[in-house]
C-alpha cells in the first residue's frame, strides 16, 4: 500500500493522497504528498471512517485541477460513483486504492466501524426502531405501530444536522433543511416527521448506504434503515441503484432530461 | 495545495467534543467529529459543528473596542485594560465591592477559574462568583 502511494506522488500520478494516519493511537484523515514521503511509514487504514470524498470535494473546490488520490473502501467507491454522477468531482482526477471491506465472499465480516455490534436498550426495544434491524423485519409491524416507532426515534432528534454535514453525497449550496418555509429556523425540537422525511426524500437516488449519518447521530436515530427504504423504493420504481448504476439518478432535474424510464409500479411495503 | 485535518476541542461549551478542523491552503473550511474521541464518539451538536465560521466570521472581534460616545472606537489593550480597572475602581468606591461580581466559564481550565475567583475575592473583595453552568 504504502509502495503504490509513493509511486503515485512520486510520478505525478497523483499530487494528494487522502488516508489515515495514526496520531496518538488516533487513526485521523490526512492528507499525504510529496514534500513529505517519509509520512507514508504512518499510513493505515482505519476501521473509523471519515468522509473522505468530501474532504476531496472541498480541495477541488479550492483547486480544481488538483489530482487526488484515496483510500477506497466500498462506501467510498459508492460515494464517489454518486459525486461523478453529480459532477462534484471529475474521475480524471481521481484515483483510488481500493481496500477490501464490506462483507463479501472473499470476507464474511466488514472491518469497519459499522459493524461493530451495537447494544440496543429496553426502552428502544419496546418503543422505537432498532437499528440494526432488516426492512423486512420492519414490515411485520402494523402500519401503526411502525408509525408510532418511527415517531418515537424521530422526537429525540437534536437539530444538530450532524446526518447532513457529514453525508459524503450531501454537497446542495442552499439545503433543504435549512429552508425558512420547510423547517422553521430557530425551533427547537424540529418539527417531526417533515424534517426527517425531506432528508429521506432528498436521499432518494443520492444515499450510498454508507452509515456515516447514523453513526453521527448524536440520537441513534435508524437513519440509515430510513434511507435504505427510500432507496430500495428507487430501486423497485426505476430499477436504478443508487451507487453501482453509473447513469445519473432518475431525480436529477437539474440536467436536460430524465434519463431513466419508470419500471411499471408494482409497489409492495411502501409504506414504512 | 495542502490540506491539513487539525485535532482540536470544541470551545463552546464545558463538554469539550474532539474534533478536527479542515484546513485547506491555510483557511478553516470545515469542521468533523473526532470518531475515537472518548467524549464524544463522533458526535457533534449544531454549536460543534459549526465551530470554524465562528473562527472566520467578519464579525469577530479581533482587538478591544472602547465605547465613547455611544461608538465602538479601536483601542489597544493597554489602554482597554486601563480604562476597565479605573471603571471598577469608580464603582467600587462609590457603591462597595459587593456592587462587582464575576461570571467565571466551563470553558476555561481549572486554573483560570482559580484566578478568576482569586481577583474577585483578593482583589475586588466580594464574594458575587458564579458560573455559567448554574445559570
Ligand atoms: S448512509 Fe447517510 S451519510 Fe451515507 S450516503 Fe446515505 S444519507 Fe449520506
Ligand atoms: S444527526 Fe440525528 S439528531 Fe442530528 S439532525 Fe440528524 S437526525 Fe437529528
Ligand atoms: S460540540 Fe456541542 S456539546 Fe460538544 S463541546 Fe461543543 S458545544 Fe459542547
Amino acid at each position: 500500500m504504502q509502495d503504490t502511494v509513493k509511486a503515485w506522488l512520486e510520478n505525478g500520478t497523483i499530487d494528494v493522497f487522502l488516508g489515515y494516519k495514526k496520531v496518538d493511537n488516533h487513526p485521523l484523515p490526512h492528507c499525504f504528498t510529496k514534500a513529505r514521503l517519509e509520512e507514508l511509514e504512518d499510513l493505515v487504514v482505519s476501521p473509523d471512517r471519515y468522509p473522505l470524498e468530501k474532504i476531496a470535494t472541498h480541495m477541488t473546490t479550492a483547486k480544481p485541477e488538483v489530482k487526488i488520490g484515496m483510500l477506497a473502501r466500498d462506501c467510498t467507491q459508492r460515494a464517489l460513483n454518486v459525486l461523478y454522477i453529480w459532477n462534484q468531482l471529475d474521475p480524471e482526477k481521481i484515483q483510488t486504492l481500493n481496500v477490501n471491506c464490506c462483507p463479501s465472499p472473499l470476507k464474511e465480516k466488514a472491518d469497519c466501524s459499522y459493524l461493530r455490534p451495537a447494544t440496543v436498550g429496553d426502552y428502544k426495544k419496546e418503543k422505537g426502531v432498532n437499528n440494526a434491524a432488516l426492512l423486512e423485519q420492519l414490515s411485520e409491524y402494523g402500519q401503526e405501530e411502525r408509525l408510532g416507532r418511527w415517531m418515537y426515534e424521530f422526537q429525540k432528534c437534536i437539530k444538530c444536522y450532524g446526518c447532513r454535514n457529514i453525508c459524503p453525497v450531501c454537497f446542495c449550496k442552499e439545503c433543504s433543511l435549512e429552508h425558512e418555509d420547510l423547517i422553521k429556523t430557530g425551533a427547537l425540537p424540529p418539527e417531526i416527521p417533515v424534517f426527517h422525511l425531506i432528508r429521506a426524500v432528498h436521499m432518494a437516488g443520492r444515499c450510498i448506504d454508507c452509515g456515516l449519518c447514523e453513526e453521527a447521530c448524536p440520537m441513534d436515530i435508524p437513519l440509515r434503515l430510513l434511507y435504505r427504504k427510500v432507496n430500495d423504493i428507487v430501486a423497485q420504481v426505476f430499477d436504478y441503484k443508487t451507487g453501482t448504476s453509473a447513469s445519473q439518478s432518475p431525480f436529477n432535474i437539474l440536467g436536460d432530461s430524465v434519463t431513466l424510464e419508470p419500471k411499471p409500479i408494482q409497489l409492495t411495503g411502501t409504506d414504512s | 495545495m495542502e490540506c491539513k485535518l487539525v485535532p482540536s476541542i470544541c470551545s463552546y461549551c464545558g463538554t469539550g467534543c474532539g474534533l478536527l478542523f479542515e484546513v485547506i491552503d491555510d483557511q478553516i473550511v470545515n469542521t468533523l467529529p473526532m470518531k475515537t474521541h472518548p467524549v464524544n464518539e463522533g458526535k457533534l451538536c449544531i454549536k460543534g459543528w459549526n465551530l470554524h465560521e465562528h473562527v472566520n466570521s467578519f464579525l469577530r472581534l479581533k482587538q478591544p473596542l472602547i465605547k465613547t460616545f455611544g461608538r465602538f472606537i479601536k483601542a489597544d489593550w493597554n489602554e482597554a485594560i486601563g480604562l476597565a480597572a479605573d471603571r471598577f475602581r469608580n464603582i467600587i468606591d462609590q457603591y462597595g465591592p459587593d456592587s462587582v461580581g464575576v461570571l467565571v466559564s466551563a470553558k476555561i481550565t481549572n486554573e483560570e477559574n482559580y484566578l478568576a475567583q482569586k481577583f474577585a475575592r483578593a482583589v475586588i473583595g466580594t464574594n458575587n462568583v458564579d458560573h455559567c453552568a448554574r445559570l
